[in-house]
């Protein structure tokens, strides 16, 4: 070998690793395009006793990589409605929603959203008048929704329609809040410019090791990104990366975690806040578990690997609503008959996208016209082919 | 540890540093036992659990000792009972299941293991090795860490050729540049290539269980037959990459077990060139005495030609079998004992009715070589389905289908893999017509870096940073 190829190859091989990374996130970037603002900048976070909300007559925007350029406009009362929280219409059946990020309708235009699709899905079925009020909230976690009560009941519903998603009991807002990094010292003076410095290292590497800490900073570029949409689009790795790979996974386990047991009975304490709120004001109140998309996915596979079932929340939630005096409508068995229902999720971020959101209002809409809600009780029997919706 | 995991290579690679501290056979000989041991110690912590391991390879040794000694009446019972101690820790299903250790025990790599022992008796029995084999050279070679998990198949003599050689071979920056190389690259296919191709796979076979249109049905399954073969190969031949790249830094050469299965024009090529180490032992040790014992007894010549047609259905028979303990084994069994001996008998009627000239102007033709590499890939794949699917799955399979569906399924991978794997044959070697003074541009030290760094890169992003996990040695398990 010639002396210079000692230094030369060394040389190309680094400039080939540098070469593919920048032009990768460069593509990652172009093809992932996002927005630095988010729905947050429209919200205020969750504060006792009044619960999360929006700021009133707000509208912010916000673009997810994987998904649409979205418009978030907020009414006088802080709900993402086009229409004010008034008096119902002569002979309408009011449905108030409420529910966190998918209910609100994350990274979908407001048309798309579940609230939207509702009330036409259910109009169709029953031939009722049918119009749905969405009170959800970001981070509108099961104690804020039961901190909200009043507003849920003023906007004078027949029936609410309560979403509940696996995270919503994985996360409490303690818990949220709790993993913030405390608020950065105000900048004024060199003393305080050291401590600021002192306080970004410490909170970007803080109980880190080397090799976490490579990670959380690959994991922020485009190119992770990038790499796990396209990876996550097939249903077989998307569930096997979430099951090694993820935190949140104590829901589909068959023997949960303590914690996650204790987790399960802040809930029930949760549920039956809203669910006794809801019998004194004798409005009936209708629960659905919506999968998270490692949940669907297993759901249409009709396979999961030992020591994990999609099921098992289902069961814990119903006997839970159910107990309080509150009505479960399954949408689950539903995932089984579609064909790649994770699809329908933004791949890595894991919301439903557009076409999520109307499957969802075409199984919830199913749910509460089977008998659910004596009101809403379909005519006849309705054979409708889900797969062909999409 | 026990797969082609990021650990898996840089214990291999701290093993050939220090094994370099010092060229004597004696020092190189310690760093692989106290490796291979300390290997065996990282995949089960309980000692226990290697008795009958222990006690499988003891018995082998016993029964080359005694060969050894002059006891040759013994070589026959000697491979009947290392065949018989085989099967019992394998746990054969067709056995009683009352004769099985219920206590778990350590069998990762007992084939391999297996393999090597049988060499060992009967190249003993038949006085074929000269030297004497002593405990330390026995340990050495049937549980040194290189080749224990999947291969490949090495004999005797070649592995104590370099590793007990006065003066090991040579291992300068170009070699050890090289191995490298290999090393990333197995890296990649394993972890990158078959990872992607056992996803496609997967959501394949549960597509086919799943509400979809006929089209996108006949997709799945198309996709369902195509991709496992190449995953297959990404998963084995990567590790073996790995395997041969950390031996050879170690100064030892291991057998090439693939040379590019999927360019072969005939199934009888294909096993030549996949898994290739498999297939010699099996041909050194039943094809080669199984035809000679037949030709001793069936003189005729017009019928020797056939005797090699069943001397091949025999030995694929076996090599299909070899690789699981259950029924669907059989059929992966007859499959390939049946696609080796027909290809055996169509060669040798056409070379009947075309003569030997007329049959190798016919082979040579590109047409007809395209559309046997076709075939023989799409006979493979379809064959893989009784390797990797139990019963049930096979049913649901070819359930999800009409016999007539699957036929054009069938024909649909024939026809795109002649065409693709052509197209293949073709690119490769236009690329490698590309040349310096030095040789093809693709396989210069430049080409090979830039390559190896990107792959490199690649797999790292995949395993590390984006914690990928992939599938395991489909082979370890055999």
């Amino acid at each position: 070998m010639p002396p210079r190829d000692w230094l030369l190859l060394p040389v190309l091989s680094l400039l080939t690793i540098c070469g593919l990374a920048v032009s990768v996130e460069a593509i990652a970037r172009r093809a992932f395009p996002a927005t630095p603002a988010t729905l947050a900048s429209c919200e205020v976070r969750l504060d006792r006793p009044e619960g999360a909300r929006a700021i009133p007559n707000s509208v912010c925007w916000e673009k997810l990589p994987e998904g649409p350029l979205t418009r978030y406009a907020f009414n006088r009362f802080g709900d993402r409605e086009d229409v004010e929280r008034g008096p119902k219409a002569p002979g309408a059946y009011r449905i108030v929603m409420t529910g966190t990020s998918l209910a609100i309708g994350r990274y979908v235009p407001r048309e798309s959203t579940l609230a939207a699709l509702l009330p036409a899905e259910l109009e169709r079925r029953t031939g009722r008048k049918i119009d749905v009020y969405n009170e959800s909230m970001m981070q509108g976690f099961p104690v804020s929704t039961g901190m909200r009560f009043d507003e849920i009941l003023a906007a004078q519903p027949d029936l609410i329609l309560w979403i509940v998603v696996p995270l919503d009991l994985d996360y409490t807002p303690e818990e949220l809040y709790r993993q913030e990094p405390p608020p950065l010292p105000a900048s004024a003076g060199t003393a305080r410019s050291m401590e600021r410095a002192w306080y970004l290292l410490k909170t970007a590497y803080a109980g880190d090791t080397i090799a976490e800490m490579v990670r959380d900073h690959f994991n922020r570029t485009r190119t992770a990104l990038m790499l796990r949409h396209v990876l996550y689009e097939s249903q077989s790795r998307y569930v096997e990366s979430f099951l090694k790979g993820s935190q949140d996974t104590e829901f589909l386990r068959t023997s949960p975690s303590a914690e996650w047991q204790k987790k399960l009975e802040e809930f029930d304490s949760d549920a039956n806040e809203v669910a006794s709120r809801a019998k004194a004001a004798g409005v009936p109140l209708v629960a659905v578990l919506v999968p998270n998309r490692a949940q669907a996915a297993m759901i249409s596979m009709g396979q999961w690997p030992q020591g994990y079932d999609p099921y098992k929340l289902r069961e814990a939630i119903r006997s839970t609503i159910m107990r309080h005096g509150g009505i479960y409508i399954d949408i689950l068995p539903g995932f089984r008959g579609i064909a790649n229902p994770e699809r329908d999720y933004y791949p890595v971020d894991g919301h439903p996208d557009a076409h999520g959101h109307a499957l969802l209002a075409a199984l919830i809409a199913k749910g509460l016209t089977d008998g659910a809600a004596p009101a809403l009780k379909a005519p006849g029997e309705e054979n409708i082919a889900l797969g062909q919706r999409r | 540890m026990d797969t082609a995991s990021f650990q898996f290579v840089l214990y291999g690679l701290a093993a050939a540093l220090v094994s370099n501290f010092s060229r004597s056979r004696i020092w190189r000989s310690i760093v692989l036992l106290l490796a291979s041991v300390a290997f065996l110690g990282l995949l089960d912590h309980n000692p226990l659990a290697f008795l009958p391991l222990a006690g499988f390879l003891l018995l082998g040794f016993a029964c080359i000792q005694l060969l050894e000694r002059g006891w040759s009446r013994s070589m026959v019972w000697s491979i009947v009972a290392v065949i018989l101690a085989y099967v019992w820790l394998k746990k054969y299903t067709f056995l009683p299941q009352g004769i099985f250790l219920h206590s778990p025990y350590f069998g990762l790599g007992l084939s391999y293991i297996f393999f090597r022992v049988l060499h060992l008796v009967i190249e003993t029995g038949d006085g074929d090795r000269k030297q004497r084999i002593g405990f330390g050279s026995y340990l050495l070679y049937t549980f040194n860490f290189t080749t224990l998990v999947s291969g490949p198949i090495q004999r005797y003599e070649e592995f104590a050729q370099d590793q007990f050689a006065q003066e090991p071979i040579a291992l300068g920056p170009r070699v050890v540049g090289l191995q490298l190389e290999r090393i990333v690259r197995g890296f990649f296919k394993v972890n990158v290539l078959a990872m992607l191709l056992n996803a496609i796979q997967e959501d394949a076979l549960a597509q086919l269980s799943q509400p979809l249109p006929f089209p996108m049905k006949l997709f799945s399954a198309f996709r369902l037959c195509v991709a496992y073969p190449f995953f297959l190969y990404a998963n084995f031949s990567g590790y073996i990459d790995i395997v041969i790249a950390l031996a050879r830094l170690m100064r030892v050469r291991l057998p090439e077990n693939f040379d590019r299965p999927f360019s072969a024009s005939s199934f009888l090529d294909f096993w030549s060139r996949w898994h290739i180490t498999l297939s010699t032992w099996f041909k050194t040790y039943v094809y080669n005495p199984m035809l000679l014992a037949l030709m001793r007894r069936i003189s005729s010549v017009a019928l020797e030609p056939f005797l090699g047609v069943l001397c091949f259905f025999v030995t694929f028979f076996l090599v299909g079998i070899w690789h699981g303990r259950t029924s669907e084994f059989v059929v992966y069994g007859l499959l390939q004992g049946g696609g080796i001996s027909l290809n055996k008998l169509w060669q040798v009627l056409l070379t009947r009715s075309l003569g030997r000239k007329g049959y190798r102007a016919l082979a040579a033709n590109p047409f007809y070589v395209a559309l046997g590499r076709g075939l023989t890939f799409s006979w493979f794949a379809f064959s893989l389905f009784w390797l990797w699917a139990n019963w049930k799955q096979i049913h649901t399979v070819f359930a999800s289908l009409g016999a007539a569906q699957w036929l054009c399924v069938w024909l649909a991978v024939w026809l795109s893999a002649t065409v693709v794997l052509a197209a293949w044959e073709w690119l490769r070697a236009a690329l490698l017509s590309i040349k310096t003074a030095e040789g093809p541009v693709l396989t210069s030290r430049y080409a090979r870096v830039v390559y190896a760094s990107a792959l490199g890169f690649i797999a790292v992003v995949m395993t590390v940073l984006l914690n990928q996990p992939a599938p395991d040695i489909v082979y370890k398990a055999f």
